[in-house]
């Protein structure tokens, strides 16, 4: 049985509001596994519960009810702590300090030091390419530069878990391309990827299963193929189809009776890919002249 | 309700804390309150006359542990007061600075000098106001003067500075050498005291009527005491009291020695506010 | 889906061991607290405290040098016991819920760092800065004591020597008047003084700011707090001695006695700086005393912090 990274268990999270008697259930008898090694999506609308889930996961917020455990330790534990990489949504960071200061004071936190931290730092910088911005202070980051530098925070003490949060929120189709590369990077390099998104999307793209929370509770769970797959439908794309072989088809279709065609036409691009086949293509234009 | 639960007894938590550590410190406060004032380091809270008196910043000041601050810009207010020869005024404001540093001996000095030698001094010029008033004027200051300084030497007395501010006053204003005597002679022993109370004392005790016989005992053993008491002053006030006690010759002590005129002789005349010994008043 | 389905990686092995409670990590945040208030351009305030010590030591008085070296000094050491607790209460104040404000507070707590290790190294922040810049204050405030004394000095000394009826008994009797009020190694006490009454005072305010909204609501109660501890021994010898205060005034002066600290204990400084005598034993348990005060504040400040969600 593999191990698991995350155990959230019955978990409830009720939060009162304000001095009045009412409350509000923001998580209800939530529960769900996260196995090591693999990169788990909980996808739900705004408000669904995700960020609270993962605060407690986290450590950030006690559960009201049931429990959450990181690699078996419990998740305020300070061990299970170490173990995890978290990137909130919308990072900020101390924009008093640089690019570099910030890995070194979040790499000291995690008891790194000396020649180890000075390497791990340069190690990170290259993979979410912010060299060349790394003694330039924080204050003068696009949003883009900020996730990215959130992401080589959360790698810092190397942690088995990564607990990303709207990783891609607010940031453009290239960074938001990037930032799913290094989740993908991440994966590859046996980290486990925890991530809780809005955008289906991206999700769809890079997780091995999902769990999808509503109002609190866990509606659907499942691997992405199980999720998304419509057993009763095929689909097909052919390139240089003539307008004669459609009509083969289409007779072939309408002998048997219990087929029927649903869709014909182009397949299109989504609008994202078409920003970044552009940008892609734009930026290649510009290197080469 | 989990929630307000596990906030409830936090908060009871806390507060039992604070107070518990308040019970403990409270005693320990007290007596450290109590060594620090004894030892002049921390100063007893302004008398409820003094807060009355302060303007609202100067109260905010105090009560924000800046009494030296509030009272050394007071002192800053009393010169206005000064230079516009306003002694009510002046007098209010040193009520307060006194009572907010009442171990500070330089502002009970400054205060009966005020009071005692400027605002009697202005009565005997100002024009402004008829011969009468101000002579009437000229005394309740110098009383005044005199209550001052009873109060600060209560406040500080081991206080030789007060005293011999006092003193001055007895002696220039009040022209009462009895009173003037006492006090030179409760300065003397004093850890500040100058050399010079000590003959003070007695040529002021040989101006008090009845006073002489004991003014000559007391002089006389100064001149045997030592040598270095031998001044022209102390010789000149001896021999006025031999002849006025009628002393009989054999008993009287040697004429001053022209030749042994002390190095202070080509002194010049001192200065009004500097008092025998070179200490200059303010 | 991502196509690396297809291969399994090698999991990541488990982390280095975190020890549970480490003055590393409370260093590091003590280090970057100091780094952000340098940073904040906080030390600006220096310019404004010479600028004070400057006019101060430019009176114009027809006074005595020891009175007006006297006065100097106590306007002088005044405004740096001023600025020493208010920068305490300011930067506090503005550390923790600026940190919630702007969640930077998230990324710390989830890495390996235990919320009191965030607390004391905060709290060590603030009161290295306040004790470099009390240090900074001192200097200047050194420099111009030493400069006015010096100048008193030589002008009496060059008034009585010209004036030939003085003897060198007198003149040195005078000049030790003078520097009584002077630059005294003492004066170093009266700077520890005020440094005792700054950590205090942050460490209340850091106890403050766990449970409150914003870094406004900190500094106004903390403030308020301040001159209620400046005022309580006042109001305990006027109400509480006195048998005709009502039984509800009492309690009250009592509630407040042991709920609020002592600050006027703290002030000291002003008896240092008149020049009287130090006890170094009472100076050593007020220095107890602060250290029990940060103590109890820091395990307070724990016991809402340590539940405190964000």
């Amino acid at each position: 049985m593999s191990e698991l990274a995350v155990e959230v268990k019955n978990l409830t999270k009720v939060f009162a509001t304000g001095l009045s008697k009412d409350y509000v259930v923001a998580v209800d008898n939530l529960s769900f596994e996260v196995k090591a090694g693999e990169v788990y999506g909980l996808i739900g609308p705004n408000g669904s519960g995700k960020s609270t889930t993962m605060k407690v996961v986290l450590g950030l917020m006690a559960a009201s009810k049931g429990s959450a455990k990181v690699f078996g330790l419990d998740s305020g534990d300070i061990r299970a702590r170490n173990e995890i990489g978290f990137l909130p949504e919308n990072p900020y960071f101390y924009k008093h300090l640089s690019g570099a200061e910030t890995l070194k004071f979040y790499g000291k936190l995690c008891g790194i030091k000396g020649s180890e931290l000075k390497d791990r730092i340069a190690e990170l910088l290259k993979l979410v390419d912010l060299e060349d911005a790394a003694n330039r202070r924080l204050g003068g980051y696009s949003k883009g530069m900020l996730q990215r530098i959130g992401l080589a925070q959360t790698l810092i003490q190397n942690p088995r878990l990564v607990i990303l949060d709207e990783p891609t929120a607010g940031v453009d189709p290239v960074g938001s391309r990037q930032i799913r590369d290094l989740i993908m990077k991440l994966r590859d390099d046996g980290y486990t990827v925890f991530l809780c998104s809005h955008l289906l999307e991206q999700v769809q793209e890079v997780c091995d299963r999902v769990g999808i929370i509503f109002k609190g509770r866990m509606r659907r769970e499942g691997s992405l193929d199980e999720l998304i797959a419509i057993e009763d439908q095929t689909a097909m794309t052919l390139e240089g189809a003539s307008p004669e072989l459609m009509e083969k088809i289409n007779a072939l279709v309408a002998e048997d009776g219990k087929a029927k065609i649903l869709e014909q036409g182009h397949p299109r691009t989504t609008l994202e890919r078409l920003f970044i086949n552009i940008a892609g293509k734009r930026k290649e234009n510009a290197e080469n002249e | 309700m989990k929630t307000i639960l596990q906030k409830c007894p936090r908060l009871v938590l806390v507060i039992a804390g604070l107070a518990l550590f308040g019970f403990i410190r409270e005693p320990i406060e007290d007596r450290l309150r109590v060594r620090l004032v004894e030892e002049k380091l921390l100063l007893p809270p302004p008398g409820q006359t003094a807060m009355e008196q302060m303007s609202q910043s100067a109260l905010m000041g105090t009560l924000g542990g800046l009494r030296s601050l509030v009272a050394v810009f007071l002192t800053l207010e009393a010169y206005e007061h000064f230079s516009n020869k306003d002694w009510e005024q002046l007098s209010q404001t040193y009520a307060v600075i006194t009572n907010l540093e009442p171990n500070d001996e330089e502002h009970w000095v400054t205060w009966i000098w005020h009071i005692g030698i400027n605002a009697t001094a202005n009565m005997e010029i100002d024009d402004r106001l008829p011969e009468f008033e101000r002579k009437r004027r000229f005394f309740a200051y110098a009383l005044e003067a005199v209550d001052i300084a009873e109060r600060g030497i209560k406040q500080n007395p081991e206080s030789a500075t007060i005293r011999m501010q006092l003193a001055e006053v007895y002696r220039e204003k009040l022209k009462d050498n009895c009173a003037t005597s006492r006090v030179y002679g409760d300065t003397i022993g004093l850890p500040d005291a100058l050399p010079f109370v000590e003959r003070f004392h007695g040529y002021f005790m040989a101006r008090c009527e009845g006073k002489e016989q004991e003014a000559y005992d007391y002089l006389s053993g100064l001149y045997r005491e030592s040598e270095r008491n031998h001044l022209p002053t102390l010789i000149v006030e001896i021999k006025k009291l031999e002849k006025f006690l009628n002393i009989p010759i054999p008993q009287r002590i040697p004429d001053a020695d022209p030749d042994k005129r002390p190095q202070k002789s080509n002194r010049k005349k001192p200065a009004p506010n500097e008092l025998p010994g070179g200490l200059i008043i303010p | 889906m991502s196509d690396s389905n297809a291969t399994t990686p090698t999991l990541r092995p488990p982390t280095a061991k975190v020890p549970l409670f480490s003055l590393g990590r409370v260093w590091t945040i003590a280090a970057s607290t100091v780094t952000q208030l340098v940073r904040m351009k906080t030390f600006y305030f220096l310019l404004a405290f010479a600028l004070v010590v400057v006019a101060v030591g430019n009176f114009n008085i027809p006074t005595t040098p020891a009175k007006e070296l006297s006065m100097i000094k106590k306007v002088s050491f005044g405004t740096m016991d001023l600025f020493a607790w208010l920068f305490a209460i300011v930067s506090t104040a503005l550390l923790i819920p600026r940190d919630l404000e702007d969640r930077t507070l998230y990324t710390i707590l989830s890495k390996p760092v235990r919320r009191i290790e965030y607390l004391v190294g905060k709290l060590g922040g603030v009161l290295f800065v306040v004790g470099v810049s009390l240090l900074a204050m001192y200097a200047i405030c050194a420099v111009m004591i030493y400069a006015r004394e010096i100048n008193f000095v030589g002008a009496e000394f060059e008034a009585m020597k010209a004036d030939s009826s003085y003897t060198q008994e007198e003149i040195a009797e005078q000049l030790t008047l003078i520097q009584k009020q002077g630059l005294r190694a003492e004066l170093g006490i009266a700077v520890l003084a005020s440094f005792l009454k700054a950590s205090v005072v942050a460490a209340v305010t850091i106890f403050l700011s766990t449970f409150a909204s914003s870094s406004l609501f900190t500094i106004i109660v903390s403030v308020l707090l301040f001159l209620i501890g400046h005022a309580h021994t006042m109001a305990t010898n006027f109400w509480l001695h006195q048998s005709d205060s009502n039984l509800f005034v009492q309690m009250l002066v009592k509630v407040i006695k042991i709920l609020i600290p002592n600050y006027q204990l703290f002030s000291f400084s002003e008896g240092v700086v008149q020049g009287e005598a130090i006890n170094y034993a009472v100076v050593s348990q007020m220095g107890m005393l602060t250290g029990g005060y940060l103590i109890v504040f820091l395990l307070l400040s724990l016991l809402v912090f340590v539940d405190k969600e964000f």
